[in-house]
């Protein structure tokens, strides 16, 4: 049984009355530990399927199987505790909460799945070292370099070992060369701790790279 | 592949849907208005209209109109009542056609007007799927929710109050475990329907609490209005009703406990949804009040000295200082800054960026300025209700040391008693009673050289009035109460020295002609009666009892006696000390022509606990001829009033309160505006629904606990301030010297925990909108 299913995925929207279909039946299945690139024309709905997938936004039909359970049938509860569990987001722009340094961003899912604070602040602080940003603990975002930032963000998404990351074009914002360093980070991140990804990319070099490629277009995900 | 024309053809639907809609409106308001003509025909009008505001919540004209007619029913005699039949008819079939109008307008599923999409066969998003509008097991316990908690009420105090069939607990102790009941059962039911059905259910909870919950209170409300009515199924209520009436206006009592339950459903709802919404209760709360005290930060040293200081000494004086201080701290920074720069430029770069960090944001003034609202909102409660109970326990002390707690009367033509002995033996022994002592009441003038005044003229036993009321000690200095059973001993006044009368016409002059004083009875007279006819102790005084001589050839005889003044008491009260005259129980027999007593007096030692002793005493006197009155009763209309400005002041005040959650309200919006982004990046980190509720609860909640012990800390003080500085009164105009002040534990905590609600339940409905961004909301924006 692959890690994903999802089957017949419609996604539209509505502008003045007009709809937009901009996923149309998608049917994919993702295997354990693959690490998958997906590209895609802008506007192609490449962002929306990851949402999707990632259970933050709602299709209009179709289904999501994640390892043997439907995850469109949760709770609001449930749901939330799928997304704490088991996917991790990284984003365009890092989305760190303003408020908090980048230990307590880091920490943050740990926080909200009740572990307790010393011990969620001592995995965070391993996996800040691990990215390279020790001496970067207490800064807010705001106090941060793009690059920086976006390491805080991909720890964050790895701090509860996630069964599935899903990254939105996370190298978007940098320098090529800051970009290659994610890069470099999420491929060892994959063979090290086996997690399942998922990366949109306008990056043909880095799609390229990566293992199982594919394609969405005209509302269907194609093999690249 | 964008499909193209999938366009809604939003505006032919909607036209004659609406037009259905107006038709509707425009029938109900002629059915209405048709049912009114007929209510003014029967004239019932004025009562309709009185009733009209509390029926308006979801009971329609119809009842109006039938209520209108009931009472008109009752009131004119049943011949000359003729119902205008036609009117009634066409207005109710007005109003139902009306109703059904709108029924019918409401918009049905609408036909396909195009062929089946591409996601015709694949399944439906199974929450959509799952959608449910109503469910009747969670209307089912809003409905115990309510209705449960005011049947609970209701026997739960005719059981704890009620003396024969009952513990007979004193009634507002009763009412208040019988309220404390309702509101946990009112409380729980709301939170296990929410809980189930996972969601707040309002049209469930609206039903319920207009349908079921409304009638109860509405029927209270009427039911001195139907006498037929209120023999039949009145005496139900006998408890419930009692306790409404001791603060003088009954239906505000009814519907504030009605409001009372509709909160604590309310808030059970809320707490059900929150806590419940996964289906495992989840009461932890660690992670939320991280967030949230991150992001409203009221718990700070320095804020919530300088609101407390706001509130003690006015707004102007603290905010000139903080002004001053303000600007001396950035002129001293600056120069600092600036030899700092001519050093290393980084370092006053580093000085710069420590300096702007401190600068406030909006939302941060905006919390700040809630907090203060609360506080003064609570610090105006607290005052206001200490000095009303200040004033109440005033009067309760000068009232209750002047009168007796029950006292023992008897029905009988001439209202005497000659069996008082008996009658004191027998009520002597009772539980709680502390004192008893016999008296005589009556009205006579009383004339002195000076003046003249009608008073009230009691008969009492020196030896045991004591035990009963505080006259002996009220007694100024240079009387005695002793002397009005030893006239011998009261010192005749003398003049020094007599003075021809043009000396001083306004003086009283004694003259005493056979150089010797008589031995007179002895009287004892309030202090302003006492200036009023202008005698002091040893001056003589003349009685005169209207009916005391028995009968003359042209009617009642007057008898008049002459006393000397024993004392003089002061009691506090203008009323008594300008009303009042005591006498000996013995001299009283005589003078008044009473045979024994008029009554006994009773001290108890509970006064609260005093009405149950006056029951107490009539059953041990075997009821008729004898009948007992407590204080409350003897004083009932002074108190309630009291009671009914202290209730009116506490809910103006409360006002106050409700117009500072208007700014919580504001600010916790504000924050929820501000936090959109971060709202959609702790959902998708995983944070439910319920988790987010209860981090913008977290926030008004703190917010409302800040202001709330700023306002008691302050309130507090000033109390603390009035009492021990004291504001000087009048005495002449309020005959009080000083503002008296009583801080009640239990109503200041009262106004703190008004305060807490009131911020709470001011957060959950931006609290509730912040559950509804959706998590890809803030995630595109950028
Ligand atoms: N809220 C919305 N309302 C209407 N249309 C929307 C909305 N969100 C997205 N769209 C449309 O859906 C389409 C897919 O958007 P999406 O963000 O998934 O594209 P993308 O493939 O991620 O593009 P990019 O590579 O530029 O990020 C776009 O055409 C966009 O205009
Ligand atoms: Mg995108």
């Amino acid at each position: 049984m692959a890690l994903v299913e999802i089957r017949d995925v419609f996604k539209s929207y509505w502008l003045h009355g007009k709809r937009i279909d901009v996923l149309s039946g998608v049917s994919l299945d993702i295997e354990r530990g693959e690490l998958v690139s997906l590209v895609g024309a802008s506007g192609a709905g490449k962002s929306t399927f990851l949402h999707v997938l990632g259970t933050l936004d709602a299709p209009v039909a179709g289904s999501l199987h994640f390892d043997g359970t439907s995850v469109f049938e949760l709770s609001d509860a449930g749901l939330a505790r799928f997304r704490n569990r088991t996917i991790g987001f990284v984003f365009q722009s890092h989305f760190l909460l303003p408020e908090f340094t980048a230990l307590e961003n880091v920490a943050m899912p740990a926080l909200v799945q009740r572990v307790d604070r010393a011990a969620a602040l001592a995995q965070a602080r391993a996996l800040l070292e691990r990215v390279g940003l020790g001496a970067r603990l207490d800064h807010r975002p705001g106090e941060l370099s793009g690059g920086e930032a976006q390491r805080v963000a991909l720890a964050r998404a790895l701090v509860l070992q996630p069964a599935l990351l899903l990254a939105d074009e996370p190298t978007g914002n940098l320098d090529p060369a800051t970009g290659e360093g994610i890069h470099q980070l999420l491929r060892e991140v994959n063979r090290d701790l086996g997690i399942t990804m998922v990366v949109v990319t306008h990056n043909e070099v880095l799609a390229r790279s990566m293992p199982r490629q594919l394609r969405l277009q005209a509302g269907k995900v194609l093999r690249a | 592949m964008n499909s193209d024309t999938a366009t809604l053809a939003l505006s032919e639907v909607e036209r004659p849907r609406w037009a259905l809609r107006a038709a509707a409106v425009l029938l109900l308001s002629v059915g209405a208005g048709l049912l009114l003509l007929a209510v003014r025909q029967a004239g019932a009008g004025d009562g309709l209209f009185s009733a009209l505001a509390l029926l308006a919540p979801g009971w329609g004209g119809l009842v109006q109109a039938g209520l209108g007619l009931l009472r008109a029913a009752h009131r004119a005699p049943p011949v000359a009542l003729a119902l205008p039949w036609r009117w009634i008819l066409a207005g109710a079939v007005g109003w139902c056609l009306g109703w059904a109008l709108l029924a019918f307008s409401i918009p049905k599923a609408q036909a396909k007007d195009e062929a089946p999409s591409a996601a015709a066969d694949s399944p439906l998003y199974p929450p959509l799927a799952a959608w449910r509008d109503f469910s009747p097991a969670t209307f089912a316990a809003y409905a115990v929710a309510i209705l449960g908690g005011e049947v609970v009420l209701v026997l739960l105090q005719t059981f704890l109050a009620s003396g024969a069939r009952g513990l007979g607990m004193a009634a507002p102790s009763a009412f208040v475990l019988s309220l404390l009941a309702a509101v946990l059962v009112a409380f729980a039911a709301g939170a296990f329907g929410a809980a189930r059905a996972r969601r707040l259910a309002a049209p469930e909870a609206t039903i319920a609490v207009l349908y079921l919950g409304t009638p109860l209170p509405v029927l209270l409300t009427l039911l001195p209005n139907f006498p037929r009515a209120a023999l039949w199924v009145g005496y139900r209520f006998r408890e419930i009703t009692y306790v409404a009436e001791l603060i003088g206006r009954p239906e505000i009592a009814y519907w504030l406990t009605f409001t009372l339950l509709v909160v604590a459903l309310a808030l059970g709802i809320l707490s059900g949804f929150v806590a419940g919404g996964s289906g495992t209760l989840d009461l932890s709360t660690g992670f939320e009040l991280f967030v949230a005290a991150r992001h409203v930060q009221v718990f700070r040293p320095r804020l919530l000295f300088g609101g407390l200081l706001v509130l003690l000494l006015g707004v102007v004086p603290p905010l000139l200082v903080l002004a001053v201080l303000r600007a001396a701290d950035a002129a001293v920074e600056r120069t600092r800054i600036r030899a700092l720069g001519l050093k290393d430029p980084m370092l006053a770069a580093a000085a710069q960026r420590a300096w702007a960090e401190k600068a406030q944001t909006a939302t941060a003034m905006m919390t700040a300025l809630s907090v203060g609202g609360v506080g003064v909102g609570v610090m105006a409660l607290i005052i206001v209700l200490s000095v009303m109970s200040g004033f109440e326990a005033d009067l309760q002390t000068k009232i209750l040391g002047t009168n007796a707690h029950v006292v023992v009367l008897k029905y009988t033509d001439n209202g005497a008693m000659p069996e008082y002995a008996e009658v004191v033996k027998k009520v002597e022994g009772l539980r709680g009673v502390i004192g008893v002592t016999p008296f005589i009441f009556g009205q006579v003038m009383i004339a002195s050289e000076g003046n003249v005044d009608g008073t009230i003229i009691k008969g009492i036993d020196p030896a045991s009035v004591g035990s009963v009321t505080d006259l002996p000690k009220n007694v100024l200095p240079g009387g005695n109460i002793d002397w009005l059973t030893q006239p011998n001993s009261i010192p005749v006044h003398r003049p020094a020295r007599p003075r021809a009368a043009t000396d001083a016409d306004d003086e009283v002059v004694h003259h005493t002609p056979g150089g010797t004083e008589p031995v007179l009875p002895g009287i004892l007279l309030g202090r302003e009666l006492a200036a009023s006819l202008r005698v002091l102790v040893g001056d003589r005084v003349t009685a005169v009892s209207p009916l005391g001589g028995g009968m003359g050839p042209t009617g009642p005889v007057p008898r008049s006696r002459a006393f000397r003044v024993a004392g003089i008491f002061y009691t506090g009260m203008y009323e008594y000390d300008s009303k009042f005259a005591y006498i000996s129980l013995g001299e009283a027999q005589s003078f008044l022509d009473v045979k024994g007593a008029t009554g006994v007096e009773l001290k108890v030692a509970d006064v609260d606990d005093a009405r149950r002793i006056s029951g107490a005493a009539l059953q041990a006197l075997d009821g008729y001829p004898y009948r007992t009155k407590d204080w409350g009763e003897m004083n009932r209309n002074l108190f309630s009033a009291l009671r009914l400005e202290k209730l009116m002041m506490g809910i103006i005040l409360t006002i106050i309160v409700i117009v500072a959650a208007g700014l919580i309200v504001a600010t916790v919006t504000m924050l929820v505006l501000e936090k959109r982004k971060e709202i959609s990046v702790l959902k998708a980190l995983g944070v439910p629904d319920s988790g987010v509720v209860k981090i913008f609860l977290a926030e008004g909640l703190q917010i409302g606990l800040a202001g709330g012990l700023l306002g008691l800390l302050s309130g507090l003080a000033w109390c603390l301030f009035i009492e021990k500085v004291g504001l000087r009164m009048d005495p002449q105009v309020y005959y009080i010297h000083s503002l008296p002040v009583k801080v009640e534990p239990l109503q200041t905590a009262l106004a703190v925990v008004i305060a807490v609600l009131v911020s709470y339940l001011a957060s959950v409905f931006p609290a509730l909108r912040a559950a509804q961004v959706e998590p890809v909301e803030g995630l595109k924006a950028e």
